[in-house]
């Protein structure tokens, strides 16, 4: 992240600090910038946009009668597939998850960033730690862990079987709720970061101002706490919205039957399938309707929310 | 490395190096090797561990098998050796030998036996499904960097024909001649030039009598609403498509459009009553969360070492048998510890303990009088011939031909 602030700041410190050479910083500065800026440039050409290409490129071939991939008849008839109808479920599911993920995440996480930015004190970093702890397991062996807890003759089956309150195992584990519940226990924490954050940023004086000016605390908090750290709260979406909706791991162990996801789709294009343009354009699609749909939303945040 | 030369740590570096290589008897050669495959292993660990049952890493690390390791060494070998002269003669060609296969599917003792017979290290890498296997056999079109592994039968004319695996050199596996008369010429490998059958099995269902009565025959049970919740089929397209082929009375190996169409259809209306399309029969059926699932016939053997009551059906109305192969790969780094491999897989007691710890059987002639009564005498899995004729075998479909599936398959997911 820090790379790409470069150029903008070299961009703007001309008006901000004119320089003798009418606008033009000295030459070894304007280097100095090449050199912070391009390994940032290199990582993202070699690992973002070179794979990307190579999808693009596979995704206007098609396969032979030996199943290799050609290229000998580029088309988009790949891309004219991917719009069929029959995979809409799947990506409505994979939408339906990411949304419902989201916002649990930012109703439970903002008040978690909250309290520790307001209450942490001293042991702010120790709380921040805590947040962060469980990426010292491997998301893998968490997600199993789910499942053991959430089977029919799980922890949990096992807990409500003893206190009496069920007399058969109830099926939680391969359904809606064990999907959002594993996605929001995995992303909680990229929430919980961005809007601490902001709240630790937030000008504290500004809420005393408020209260003096005869706000309630709701009041204060509504007006000016939660405008302020709207940047925050809009960065948390964006964190677990995008891996959310690709996410094919936690609705494939946690799901069943009826809660297929695009991922899915696209997997067994790739796998069973053995058909990777089809596969590739899916992605390829995929990608572009939520970078396009993210855009979409971040324009219409700045406009209306954040101002 | 980065010192000077004539740098005296440098020097005493350098000596205390040789002196390690000639105390443990280790070449240069074999030094790089370790530390390149230590190094393969460490970049490998996530992904393996991303992968597993996620079926991701075939698209993810499509060159990133073993192979990283052997073909890399080349360059850097014969650096050293034009450097210094080799100080001890490398004692056998092929000290490794990189295996691909199943987890829990040869026998306990068989690496550990093979390494103390032969001096050969075993790596031995697992994949989750059948696909992923594929994928990444086929990432370089020549085994990925394996030596050996396993496919189904159904795979071996396209890896014959797409040159992903490597004619068999008969010499080095004399107990070919244990294999049974009926598996000495597959029709899917004539002759068994590229390949030698491992074991075989059925695809039935299990299901725990305790939640549902009866004694099944059919397929029926798998689309009794009274199991709604609990039923389980395999993740698996061509086998969910054979099922209802069977009720149907359908040829599962069809490519018909319109008989495809009927077997969505079924399965649409079966759909709902599904928990769940299982990557973990085994798991799915001990855990209680699956009272009734697809399952092939050596799974259900696992899953009633937990939960003896479990029983197994192979339908009357039809069913699928399959059968996979022990292959050397094209690209194979050791194709002669490879074979070494087969030919240990071959020996009667080794095969016998193979079936004894999995339950599928084999075509090992010679081994029958090892294996366990519990397997050889249990119809389920030691099916009677009268019923092993009516079997059905899934053939390898063209591009076009599968797309037919995968499409209808995707839509019924969806």
């Amino acid at each position: 992240m820090a790379s790409p602030s470069t150029p903008a700041e070299a961009a703007a410190a001309p008006v901000a600090a004119p320089t003798p050479t009418a606008g033009r910083r000295p030459l070894s500065e304007r280097i100095a910038g090449l050199v912070f800026v391009a390994p940032g440039v290199v990582w993202l050409a070699i690992f973002f946009l070179a794979p990307l290409a190579i999808i693009l490129v596979v995704s206007l071939g098609s396969r032979d009668a030996a199943n290799h991939i050609t290229l000998a008849n580029p088309s988009l008839d790949n891309y004219l597939r991917a719009t069929r109808p029959e995979y809409l479920p799947a990506f409505a599911n994979s939408l339906r998850y990411a949304g419902i993920t989201t916002i649990l995440s930012i109703l439970i996480g903002y008040p978690i960033a909250y309290w520790i930015s307001r209450y942490g004190g001293s042991r702010k970093i120790l709380l921040l730690i805590l947040v962060m702890l469980p990426f010292w397991t491997s998301y893998l062996i968490r997600t199993y862990a789910w499942m053991i807890i959430l089977r029919d003759n799980g922890v949990l089956n096992s807990i409500l079987l003893t206190l009496g309150v069920i007399s058969d195992p109830i099926p939680i584990l391969n359904s809606d709720f064990a999907v959002i519940l594993g996605m929001t226990y995995g992303f909680l924490p990229f929430a919980i970061l961005p809007m601490y954050v902001s709240i630790d940023r937030l000008d504290g004086h500004l809420v005393e101002a408020a209260r003096d000016l005869f706000a309630s605390g709701r009041g204060a908090f509504l007006h000016v706490t939660l405008p302020l750290t709207m940047p925050g709260i809009v960065a948390a979406a964006l964190l677990t919205f995008i891996p959310a909706i690709g996410d094919y791991v936690t609705p494939d162990l946690l799901g069943g039957a009826q809660t297929t996801t695009i991922a899915k789709i696209i997997q067994v294009l790739f796998t069973s399938g053995r058909d990777w343009p089809y596969g590739s354009a899916l992605g390829f699609l995929l990608m572009v309707v939520t970078l396009g749909g993210t855009l979409l939303a971040l324009r219409t945040l700045r406009r209306e929310v954040i101002g | 490395m980065t010192g000077r030369p004539g740098d005296p740590t440098d020097a005493l570096i350098e000596r205390e190096l040789e002196r390690y290589l000639v105390e443990r008897r280790m070449t240069r050669r074999q030094l790089l090797e370790a530390v390149t495959a230590l190094g393969a292993a460490v970049a490998l660990a996530p992904i393996v561990a991303a992968c597993t049952n996620a079926g991701l890493a075939p698209s993810a690390a499509p060159s990133t098998g073993p192979s990283a390791a052997p073909p890399s060494i080349a360059p850097s070998e014969v650096a050293v050796a034009s450097a210094t002269p080799e100080p001890t003669p490398v004692p056998s060609p092929e000290k490794e030998l990189f295996v691909y296969n199943w987890d829990a599917y040869i026998g306990a003792d068989t690496v550990t036996k093979f390494q103390d017979q032969t001096g050969i290290q075993v790596h031995y890498d697992k994949f989750p499904d059948a696909d992923t296997q594929m994928t990444k056999l086929r990432s370089d079109g020549k085994g990925g960097g394996y030596d050996v592994s396993y496919p189904a039968s159904t795979e071996l004319p396209s890896l014959i024909s797409d040159g992903v695996v490597l004619k068999l050199d008969k010499s080095l596996i004399p107990n070919v001649s244990n294999l049974r008369p009926e598996w000495t010429n597959p029709a899917y490998d004539p002759g068994n030039a590229y390949s030698i059958p491992n074991y075989w099995w059925t695809t039935g269902y299990a299901w725990d009598p305790a939640k549902v009565p009866g004694n099944q025959t059919t397929w029926d049970a798998l689309f009794d609403p009274a199991s709604k919740g609990h039923i389980g089929m395999l993740d698996d397209q061509r086998e969910v498509f054979a099922v209802a082929g069977f009720k149907l009375g359908i040829d599962p190996n069809t490519t018909d459009e319109a008989q495809l169409d009927q077997m969505l259809n079924l399965l649409e209306q079966q759909k709902p009553l599904l928990r769940k399309y299982t990557d973990d029969d085994i798991g799915d059926m001990t855990s209680g969360n699956l009272w009734i699932s697809h399952a092939w016939s050596g799974d259900w053997y696992q899953m009633i070492a937990d939960k003896p009551n479990i029983k197994y059906v192979i339908p009357t109305t039809g069913a699928v048998r399959g059968n996979d192969t022990l292959v050397v790969l094209s690209g194979a780094p050791h194709p002669i510890a490879a074979q070494l491999w087969i030919n240990f897989n071959l020996d009667p007691q080794i095969s016998a303990a193979n079936t004894n710890y999995i339950g599928y059987m084999g075509p090992n002639a010679a081994a029958e009088q090892y294996i366990d009564d519990a397997i050889k005498g249990d119809p389920r899995l030691n099916p009677p011939q009268a019923v092993v004729d009516k079997l059905v075998e899934l053939i390898f479909l063209p591009p076009a031909d599968l797309d037919k599936y995968t499409q209808r398959w995707n839509a019924l997911r969806a």
